[in-house]
């Protein structure tokens, strides 16, 4: 375990980079994520903040640099890999089956099985429950956990794919735009859902959004990403969107507090 | 995040997909009533045992179809398969001049071409997973290559002199049902189960669905095409082999348009073609309708010329009701 000011380190990332082809998405890129802390991921359009994502949650690895999962140093080959040491990814795009219901999506990779002569049998009525409770917890009023994806709305498939966060999250949380398509009252909801949540179970996350009303609600910190640099870390109380909106768009800040 | 409101046209919307999804169904019972007010003798309890009957190759083949249609890929070389299958079968147990001589056991050709066939299944998969070469294309070219292995083998020649043992496996009728036929309920039940109730089956249906979802969520993509395509393999062989049971010989034009009949009675059947939607309940009404159809046009003595005709508007009829489908998604 690492730990830096006294505090544990969850997640340490080292110097990392990524290059695809000429254009280089990450450069030296270097931080740590506490533990029982939510982070905020800002940053421009092409910053970074998805290649980031990517390679925290196994998808492909850094060109150089090195991560490290509670002082152990880690080589994700697959995104299944970041998920058994416990990292789980919302992605932006939300990673559903259109053509399959609730349920089957919130247990994509980690359905209930019991072993029959041979097969793995799905134990459908248990995988059930548990999404009833994990979509109660949401709060969100769905049609019918057996109904397919393609037929919810969009405010209903953001929780379906939270819902993942919220039932399998444990050490730590990657969040990909999770508010992106949602309108005011859903947002709200899910903003209190994440800090819910990360009361619940002292879970690290790392909150990408453009959104800076939204990150400076429920963050502890800020990290900007600008140009695939990391161009500034601030505690949330001692910043204001102002700087925060500097740093992403590298203007100059001018402090008129004095 | 808001309550949803079924209001009306969302509730006739889930009406009309309950329909669209079961279509097979309801144009198998218009076929029968159709068929059985217009010709004489169709509506008799024989009569549709023997339109199972005839279908049960078609029957199994569609089942291996069913599932690499599911799974986002087709396997086109299913008819070849099971025309090898066929032909080396005969050509095993046969006793005509152009068979092999060894008189071998039919239930040992059974194995030998259940291998054969497993083995042209893990080539196809091989291909298609490790050189990620698109399905369509590795299982055309298996598709035109078996047929022609097929044919040259035998020299373009039919072995026939099937032994009573083998031919028996088709004539047999255990409670007035012929074995062939209880052979296919079991399967479909079998498979349908494996389709609806495992691991392996969802997974189908997620790598259908949303491949890179599968990938993300770490399901083992690979394995599950391997196993489709293995599978579908070793079902053609078995269909290839019941085939000859049948016909007490084989020809190297045997099985030929099967494919069509397969990919027109799964898309009837409910089998999405671009992956992630289907069930063998749907698919075993569309390979009745096809059934039923070509018994019609038995007992009408519609000339044989005219069933590739048929056939072909059939897959048109599929691929409109696919089309339908998908728009009112």
């Amino acid at each position: 375990m690492i730990y830096s000011d006294n505090k544990k380190v969850v997640l340490r990332a080292e110097h990392i980079s990524k290059s695809f082809g000429s254009v280089q998405a990450l450069k030296d890129v270097s931080f740590d994520i506490f533990d029982d802390e939510i982070v905020g991921l800002v940053g421009d359009n092409g910053a970074g903040k998805s290649t980031l994502i990517k390679i925290l949650s196994g998808n492909f690895p850094p060109d150089e640099g090195s991560i490290f999962l509670e002082g152990h140093k880690v080589n994700f080959k697959s995104p299944i890999e970041s998920r058994k040491m416990s990292i789980e990814t919302v992605y932006q795009d939300l990673s559903l089956c259109e053509n399959l219901d609730s349920i089957s999506n919130l247990f994509i990779g980690r359905e209930v099985c019991k072993n029959i002569i041979g097969f793995n049998m799905l134990q459908k009525r248990t995988m059930e429950k548990r999404t009833l409770e994990t979509m109660a917890k949401i709060d969100i009023n769905l049609p019918s956990v057996k109904e397919r994806v393609e037929f919810l709305s969009g405010g209903q498939r953001q929780a379906v794919s939270l819902g993942r966060f919220v039932a399998w999250g444990q050490k730590m949380a990657l969040l990909d735009e999770p508010t992106a398509a949602l309108g005011v009252r859903e947002t709200r909801k899910v903003l209190d859902l994440i800090t819910k949540i990360r009361e619940e179970k002292k879970i690290s996350i790392i909150l990408i959004s453009h959104n800076l009303q939204q990150v400076f609600e429920v963050v502890d910190r800020i990290i900007v990403l600008r140009l695939g640099q990391v161009i500034g870390v601030r505690e949330r109380r001692s910043t204001t969107a102002d700087e925060i909106v500097s740093l992403i768009t590298g203007a100059v800040f001018v402090n008129n507090k004095n | 995040m808001q309550k949803v409101e079924t209001i009306s046209s969302e509730r006739s919307a889930k009406f009309f997909r309950a329909i669209l999804d079961n279509i097979g169904w309801l144009i198998l019972v218009v076929c029968i009533i159709v068929f059985s007010s217009t010709i004489d003798g169709y509506s008799s309890a024989q009569n549709y045992i023997n339109i199972i009957h005839h279908s049960v190759f078609i029957g199994i083949l569609a089942i291996a179809e069913c599932f690499c249609l599911i799974s986002g890929k087709i396997d086109l070389s299913i008819e070849s398969i099971a025309a090898f299958s066929a032909i080396f079968s005969a050509w095993l147990c046969g006793t005509s001049t152009f068979a092999s001589g060894y008189l071998v056991n039919p239930f040992v050709g059974l194995l030998i071409v259940i291998i054969a066939g497993t083995l042209i299944g893990l080539f196809n998969a091989l291909l298609i997973v490790k050189l990620r070469i698109d399905a369509f294309l590795v299982t055309l070219s298996t598709y035109l290559i078996f047929r022609g292995v097929a044919t040259f083998v035998t020299g373009g020649k039919g072995v026939a002199g099937i032994p009573d043992s083998f031919r028996m496996i088709d004539t047999i009728r255990p409670a007035n049902i012929p074995l062939v036929v209880i052979l296919m309920f079991i399967l479909y039940i079998i498979f349908q189960t494996i389709l609806t109730n495992t691991k392996y089956g969802k997974h189908l249906f997620i790598i259908g669905g949303n491949e890179s979802a599968a990938y993300n969520f770490g399901i083992n993509v690979s394995k599950v095409i391997f196993i489709t395509f293995v599978v579908s393999g070793a079902l053609s062989a078995v269909s290839g082999w019941l085939i000859v049971a049948r016909a007490s010989g084989a020809t190297p034009a045997i099985a030929q348009g099967y494919l069509f009949e397969v990919l027109a009675a799964v898309v009837i059947g409910g089998v999405s073609l671009q992956g992630g939607v289907g069930s063998l309940v749907g698919v075993f009404a569309g390979v009745l309708i096809l059934g039923s159809i070509h018994t019609a046009l038995n007992l009408l003595a519609i000339s044989p010329f005219l069933t590739e005709i048929i056939r072909g508007l059939l897959v048109l009829v599929a691929i409109l009701l696919d089309n339908i489908k998908k728009r009112f998604r």
